[in-house]
């Protein structure tokens, strides 16, 4: 069965690469990338060899734990996970979950990630070539250690895509993403600021962190060499125990959700169903076109999971920010303030990438008339109804939390032109690349197999762009700080650039789409 | 009125349109389209006259699906042209797609509103004045059976269901013509019988239907010509009497898509399994 599915992965992969150039280019970059850090990597964990025994257990007990952690957090919040092979497609076969985990297991590591963790663990063995007990620790923490980090991303998102797709847990499953990817990025960025506060201590904070990771379920099975290079066989021994005890209940959990698809592969009606009917949204807007547009895709932020899901997604990034400076006693009060604005900056990707969110859904906005322009607006009122209560509370909140309410008019004279450039660039970008995405309903975290390439590009060039047509505002704005007037010329040259983004994004982008209907359908349908 | 006449494949035998005529509800004349290696729709030619309802019969993969995706602007042709009571579809696609309601098959609805939002919404995108939206959407739905699931998400709805929908979203703006890819497919026998009445008084006013089916006694009963078409071409188009040919129209279908029974031999081992229960 292992060997059958691994050749079906790689049948599926090499079917598809045929299929356009560019997904060969986007693997191709992919491999270079994770080759890069591979080496990178495989050479500090072979020059740790001559370090000392507790350098050497300190540095890869906390890169490993760190490692683990991210292909959680990462699935969770950034990449999704690879589902080349569907586990749901194998619902009408005879097959029990436990007949396929191991398959799907060797195969969901064929692949750039996989094979990229497989051999930085491997590299622990030259870090721990020091005696045979060290190196028979490591020959067993490694196998164990790459079945933790992919069962962790597999049991985890199943776990999270059941509770989002549920309506009683959503919006906490949508909290609790927030929470995760905050705490990770606020221990990781206090830990740097006491590190790099007291460079001295830096060497204690170390060995004092990569302790407490050692006995995280992320760290417990790479603090195992380290034991064992330090004799204390006991404590090697309990960790394993430990170690392994998770990977059972890893395992079972992972069967647990996959039996469940196995037997439940539709996305089952749960019930409740029902709306009411004249609903506020419906009345939010005119009854036009556009109107239409910006009532069903607001109905859809508060519907589709992948649009809450998203909403957390945009939200981590400045909130992070803030709270790490908040805590932090030597925090910016300027950064605090001006975190809100990076929301901003990044809304327009959010626009970009509404036409894939439709799906084949979208043969109705092709076949009924509606013009390019209307579609472009309607997006637009829905994405600012949406995101303009967080920005105005957040950047009160802001203001407010940094203490320096003289900030107010910089930070509003950078945020308002930055939202109307990123939504006017997001608007037009979004009619330049379009991929097929997960319907609404499938699990949000898998990743669309080809989604890669143009995701990537609708994003950099709409987060690029925005800033570059922002630079003038910022510019100005920053030297406001020595001569305060010049905020207002920056609000108003912002206000103009932006206006003008947004016209021209409305227009440009809508005549596109006018013109390309069929071929933004034939690219969104693609599979 | 174009008169149809049976005819086998060259475009000269194709009954021409006359000066004084009627524009055709629908024409299609020297479609193509290929995907890769493979021709899906092979200089098709098509016309439907207005105040008809049209079937469009052909197997599984004979390019049906690919025909009328072209026909609504979904799908642009590699050649040819489309158009619809005189209006090109691919130089006028605005005023060409007015005058159209569609049900395409194997596409996703907007299923995470209710089929009372979706109906709103398909209105409010075909420019339909708000208060008729309101008084045709209740109308549908009752005429389609979907009354008391009209405030349920689409999603929650079962196959016939959302074909049901989906038939409401392709009428709600009166369109002078209905192009239905597949709309009695997963349709319960009472359902399919709310859509035939819908379908024909659609016709008796006036309205034109083009219709694709897979299901030769359903096309007979229902529709007034059909076409037979397989591997991207018509094979025969004409009246229901015309296209039969004084044979059974799924005899006389067989015999134009070319089908061989399998011989005495074939799957032996799945009858041989009889014995074993």
């Amino acid at each position: 069965m292992v060997a059958i599915l691994v050749k079906l992965k790689l049948t599926l992969l090499r079917n598809a690469l045929r299929r356009s150039v560019w997904r060969i280019i986007g693997l191709i970059l992919g491999l270079l990338y994770a080759l890069a850090i591979v080496v990178f990597v495989v050479a500090g964990l072979v020059a740790l060899r001559w370090t000392s025994v507790e350098l050497t257990a300190d540095v890869t007990v906390l890169a490993f734990t760190a490692l683990t952690a991210g292909w959680l957090a990462l699935s969770l919040l950034v990449f999704g996970i690879d589902e080349t092979l569907d586990p749901s497609r194998f619902a009408l076969l005879p097959v029990r979950a436990r007949e396929i985990m191991p398959g799907l297991l060797v195969s969901g590591l064929v692949g750039s990630t996989g094979i990229a963790t497989v051999l930085v663990s491997l590299g622990l063995l030259a870090s721990w070539s020091r005696g045979l007990g060290p190196v028979l620790a490591t020959v067993a923490a490694i196998p164990i250690g790459v079945a933790t980090c992919f069962l962790l991303s597999r049991a985890g998102t199943a776990a999270f895509a059941s509770a989002l797709n549920s309506r009683r847990f959503r919006d906490f499953a949508f909290v609790g993403i927030a929470l995760i990817g905050m705490s990770i990025g606020i221990v990781a960025n206090l830990a740097g600021n006491l590190a790099g506060g007291q460079l001295g201590n830096a060497r204690a904070i170390l060995a004092q962190t990569a302790g407490v990771a050692g006995w995280t379920p992320f760290g417990w099975i790479w603090a195992v060499p380290a034991d064992a290079a330090r004799g204390q066989w006991l404590l090697a021994g309990v960790r394993l125990l430990l170690a392994c005890l998770l990977v059972v209940g890893l395992w079972l959990a992972w069967g647990h959700y996959l039996d469940r698809r196995l037997t439940e592969p539709l996305e089952s009606a749960r019930g409740g169903g029902r709306v009411r009917a004249g609903g506020l949204v419906d009345r939010l807007y005119p009854a036009s076109p556009a109107g239409g547009v910006a009532a069903r895709t607001l109905h859809y932020w508060r519907r589709d999971p992948r649009y809450v899901a998203g909403i957390a997604g945009f939200l981590i990034g400045p909130v992070i920010l803030m709270v790490t400076q908040v805590v932090n006693p030597e925090g910016l009060p300027l950064l605090i303030a001006f975190a809100p604005a990076l929301l901003c900056w990044l809304i327009g990707a959010s626009v970009a990438q509404d036409l894939s969110y439709d799906g084949t859904a979208l043969w109705l906005h092709a076949s009924s008339g509606l013009r390019g322009a209307e579609d472009r607006i309607g997006r637009l009122w829905s994405t600012c109804t949406v995101f303009l209560p967080i920005l105005v509370v957040l950047t009160v909140l802001g203001l407010g939390l940094s203490g320096a309410w003289q900030l107010w008019l910089p930070v509003v004279a950078v945020s308002i032109p930055l939202i109307l450039v990123s939504l006017g660039v997001g608007t037009f970008v979004g009619t330049l690349w379009q991929w097929p995405a997960p319907p609404p309903g499938a699990n949000p975290f898998q990743k669309g197999s080809s989604g890669g390439f143009p995701a990537l590009a609708s994003f950099s060039v709409t987060g690029l762009v925005s800033l570059i047509l922002s630079t003038p505002t910022i510019g100005l704005v920053i030297a406001s700080f020595w001569t305060g007037w010049l905020a207002w010329l920056g609000l108003v040259i912002g206000l103009a650039i932006g206006a003008i983004t947004v016209w021209q994004g409305v227009v440009r982008g809508g005549a596109r789409l006018d013109r390309r209907w069929p071929e933004v359908l034939a690219a969104i349908s693609e599979r | 009125m174009g008169r149809a006449t049976v005819f086998t494949g060259t475009m000269s035998e194709f009954p021409v349109n006359g000066p004084g005529d009627s524009p055709a509800a629908l024409e299609l004349t020297g479609l193509v389209k290929r995907f890769g290696t493979k021709v899906a729709v092979d200089n098709l030619q098509l016309r439907v006259r207005p105040g008809c309802l049209f079937g469009l019969v052909g197997p599984n993969g004979a390019g049906k699906t690919t025909t009328l995706s072209m026909a609504t602007g979904l799908l642009r042709p590699d050649a040819g042209r489309a158009a619809i009571l005189g209006h090109d579809v691919w130089q006028h696609p605005a005023r060409a797609k007015a005058l159209i309601g569609v049900l395409p098959d194997g596409m996703r609805l907007f299923d995470r509103l209710s089929g009372a939002e979706l109906l709103r919404y398909v209105g409010l995108l075909r420019r339909v004045p708000e208060r008729d939206i309101a008084t045709r959407s209740t109308e549908l739905l009752a005429a389609l059976g979907l009354s008391d699931d009209a405030n349920t998400l689409v999603v929650e709805y079962s196959a016939g269901m959302t074909k049901k929908i989906g038939l409401a979203c392709a009428l709600i703006h009166a369109p002078r013509l209905v192009i239905l890819d597949e709309p009695f497919e997963a349709v319960d026998p009472v359902s399919g019988e709310h859509i035939r009445t819908i379908l024909r008084g659609y016709v008796a006013s006036g309205g034109t239907v083009v219709l694709s089916s897979h299901v030769m006694e359903l096309v007979e009963s229902l529709c007034d010509e059909l076409a037979v078409v397989a591997q991207g071409r018509v094979l025969a188009a004409g009246t229901l009497d015309q296209v039969r040919a004084g044979s059974s129209l799924q005899q006389r279908f067989l015999d134009l898509v070319g089908y061989t029974a399998a011989g005495e031999g074939a799957l032996a081992w799945l009858r041989s399994s009889s014995s074993s229960s």
